[in-house]
């Protein structure tokens, strides 16, 4: 089954910090927001695997976006 | 005491009107961002309308209460949960040893929560306010945003919980929340024809300015002004842009700095002095909006003020704030 990584925040995509067939945990960082001067760390929410990545850096975001595709 | 689980985005403690008369020394007046939340949360739950409470920006915050009391929810609409189930918002309600309150991302509209507490927060004043400056690391909870294991001392409530419990604000007098913000603005001191051309003054007080998402607590960046707007090519002895001047103290909290092109509105942390032109004013009783309005996502727009219009406004959000505008 899929589901999305999404930003929790409006801003702009700093980085992805994993890899497509990357293995991630629950609560394990997955990619960075950059918004009110600062940078805040989006965890996944889902043990898995990364599916697919579908932002780059500077994407603007909305909260809901989503960010990354994990197979759960 | 409130026992911190996930200090969330950006949590601090703050107060109204914040920190004042100290900005010959460089010290902002920090204090809430939205001071009409943070004034009814309070009045909710039988405080005086500027005593400390929680400003919780951006969600995800999440505590445990340590004692029985009376809290209230304001700001943005957005229910946080208390132990799993929502909870009504700019009403109060009472709250256990044990109780969990947990707040998610933000809604459709504004940006940030006030939580009150029946007798307040017990943080030391710091120079005569309990608020967080963030960028100068004091005031509020050991100077800092809340962190996860922070434990915040809550002082006792000074009336019977069974007095407050229940309150709600009147439906009617709930501020809306929109997706553009407009801000009653008194032009001036750095406008035109010295410094702004007549058209960009134009511009200024009709063009609806999306918020840039580098906004924070001391200043609210807004998307760039057009060439067109200076009066003048450079800014002389003050610097090579024409939006530099000598420098010159800020009218803080409200001041809208014209820094480069960009035009960025000083607040709750923002600087003191600088040397760059300032071409308007938002008048105090609408700065409460600002502290709504959502990074990347929101607009704002200036309307032409007088002095006059901004006193009886004052005058009005003062009165707005009493147990008169609660049920």
């Amino acid at each position: 089954m899929e589901t999305n990584v999404t930003a929790i925040m409006p801003g702009l995509t700093a980085r992805v910090v994993v890899n497509e067939g990357d293995k991630v945990s629950k609560g394990q960082e997955v990619a960075v927001i950059n918004c009110m001067k600062t940078e805040i760390k989006v965890l996944s929410e889902h043990e898995g695997v990364v599916k697919k990545i579908l932002v780059k850096e500077w994407d603007e975001l909305q909260v809901g976006d989503p960010m990354v595709v994990l197979d759960v | 005491m409130l026992k911190v689980i996930n200090g969330g985005i950006e949590t601090l403690v703050e107060d109204w009107p914040g920190r004042l008369g100290f900005l010959g020394k460089g010290m902002a007046p920090s204090g809430a961002f939205d001071n009409v939340a943070l004034g009814f949360a309070n009045l909710l739950v039988g405080n005086p309308p500027g005593e400390a409470a929680f400003e919780v920006t951006g969600g995800f915050f999440e505590a445990e209460f340590g004692l029985n009391t009376a809290i209230a929810v304001t700001g943005t609409p957005k229910a946080p949960l208390l132990n799993g189930k929502e909870i009504p918002m700019w009403e109060s309600l009472e709250v256990k040893p044990g109780d969990v309150i947990k707040f998610s991302h933000i809604g459709q509209f504004g940006f940030r929560w006030y939580l009150a507490v029946a007798g307040g927060v017990d943080v030391t004043p710091y120079l005569g306010s309990k608020s967080t400056c963030i960028f100068g690391s004091y005031g509020g909870y050991e100077g800092r945003k809340l962190a996860d294991g922070d434990v915040v001392r809550l002082l006792k409530p000074s009336r019977s919980l069974r007095e407050v419990i229940g309150r709600r604000v009147r439906k009617e007098l709930i501020p809306p929340y929109p997706r553009e913000w407009t801000l009653r603005a008194i032009p001036g001191p750095n406008t035109s024809p010295d410094y702004v051309t007549a058209a960009g003054m134009d511009y200024l007080f009709s063009h609806s300015f999306k918020i840039q998402h580098t906004s924070n607590r001391s200043a609210y960046r807004l998307e760039a002004l057009p060439d067109s707007f200076f009066a003048r090519p450079d800014g002389g002895v003050g610097g090579s842009h024409p939006s530099n001047i000598i420098d010159h103290a800020y009218a803080m909290r409200g001041a809208l700095n014209i820094c480069g092109n960009t035009p960025v509105l000083l607040i709750a942390d923002g600087p003191t002095l600088g040397g760059y032109m300032c071409a308007l004013s938002v008048i105090n009783a609408d700065l409460w909006k600002v502290g709504q309005g959502t990074p990347n996502r929101d607009f704002i727009k200036f309307q032409v003020a007088t002095q006059a219009e901004a006193t009886r406004a004052r005058v009005d959000q003062k009165k707005l704030l009493t147990e008169n505008s609660l049920t």
